[in-house]
């Protein structure tokens, strides 16, 4: 078994911190990104969400962080982000055969015969655009994160060794 | 000849993937050209009518009647409010034909373009502030003015009480899908770039 590696010695503070911060960040993604009346939105709050995880795999390594974020929830959410901006834009032009243009998000939900047309494209905007911008946004950066940090480690072993 | 498995993650991508294309195929057939009437910032808000009593003859003068100007003053476009003031020297009339293009604008109606001159307090340059157009003996007054538009119009248009939501997701929704494709392309950059085999 490989001995955990991290650059710094292990601290009890820095530990705790990041322990508590990390359910605390990410709750604090969540509000800024969902809900229409606020401030923020998806970008920012995807960012947020990504700062959690990034803070994690700081403290506690690559390998740690790893578990937190596997690779393949990474990839999933980095395209499903994605998938769900474009497929609410979709669902408008399908669902009416082509009559409402493309994210017309008022035209086609069911909903808005029982809660109004602004409260159905405002649950759709709040939903499934932000939280979709979010999951990409925060998806990619972490991703770039782990690039990035395994790059730095390779180089190191490399330089140890030879 | 044995097509290779599918991972059930994939299946998202290739989706996305698809939808994407489609978009683009959709947007070139479907989206109004540059300098569409009907599109948002062209268009202008309805603020009153008024009976013609010689005010045309007037506005081919270049001269805003004095009933006109006390109108929109009334309804609070005024200096109080921080709007520019519409007296003598400080606008400019022109006639416009209907079906003419100028720059963005597309004008669907014949009027008069009421400007705001340069050396305004507000603007560096004329701006189009008012529209008064002749609709059966009768003047209507309308307003364009894209940032005040979105004010007053978007929980009408969009029924979000939120204007900069509905800017982000509803009248840029293009461009926020092309941002976030942005990210993801270069998420994807990154890791073919950097990542080495094996490692995951």
């Amino acid at each position: 078994m490989t001995p955990e590696r991290r650059v710094y010695k292990r601290d009890v503070i820095i530990d705790v911190t990041a322990k508590l911060m990390f359910p605390l960040t990410l709750l604090f993604g969540l509000y800024v990104m969902i809900g229409t009346g606020g401030t923020g939105g998806g970008f920012q709050g995807g960012t947020i969400l990504a700062t959690a995880f990034i803070l994690y795999i700081t403290v506690f390594g690559t390998k740690t962080g790893r578990e937190k974020m596997p690779e393949s929830t990474n990839t999933f959410f980095s395209s499903f982000g994605l998938f769900l901006y474009n497929g609410a834009g979709w669902l408008a032009v399908l669902f009416t055969f082509g009559a409402a243009q493309w994210l017309n998000m008022s035209a086609f939900w069911p909903v808005a015969d029982y809660v109004g047309t602004a409260g159905a494209r405002s649950f759709l905007v709040s939903y499934m655009v932000s939280v979709g911008i979010g999951l990409t946004v925060m998806a990619s950066f972490v991703s770039q994160y782990f690039d990035l940090a395994w790059k730095e480690e390779d180089e190191m072993e490399e330089g140890g060794e030879g | 000849m044995k097509l290779p498995e599918m991972k059930t993650l994939t299946i998202f991508g290739i989706i996305t993937a698809l939808l994407l294309i489609g978009l683009a195929i959709y947007t070139i057939e479907d989206l109004p050209a540059y300098g569409d009437e009907n599109s948002p910032a062209n268009k202008h808000i309805k603020l009153f009518s008024i009976e013609d009593r010689g005010y045309a003859k007037e506005l081919n003068e270049s001269i805003l009647p004095i009933e006109i100007k006390n109108k929109i003053e009334e309804l609070g476009f005024n200096k109080k409010e921080n709007y520019p003031p519409l007296d003598e020297g400080n606008y400019e009339i022109e006639w416009v034909e209907k079906g003419t293009l100028e720059g963005p604008w597309l004008y669907s109606e014949d009027g008069w373009n009421v400007l705001i001159k340069e050396g305004e307090l507000f603007y560096h340059e004329p701006i189009k502030y008012y529209f008064i157009a002749e609709v059966d003996g009768n003047l209507s007054v309308y307003r364009y003015n894209w940032p005040v538009r979105v004010m007053e119009l978007t929980e009408e248009e969009t029924g979000m009480g939120n204007a900069v939501t509905s800017g982000l997701a509803d009248y840029r929704g293009y461009d926020t899908m092309g941002e976030e494709t942005v990210i993801l392309t270069g998420a994807i950059g990154v890791i073919l770039l950097l990542r080495r085999r094996g490692k995951l």
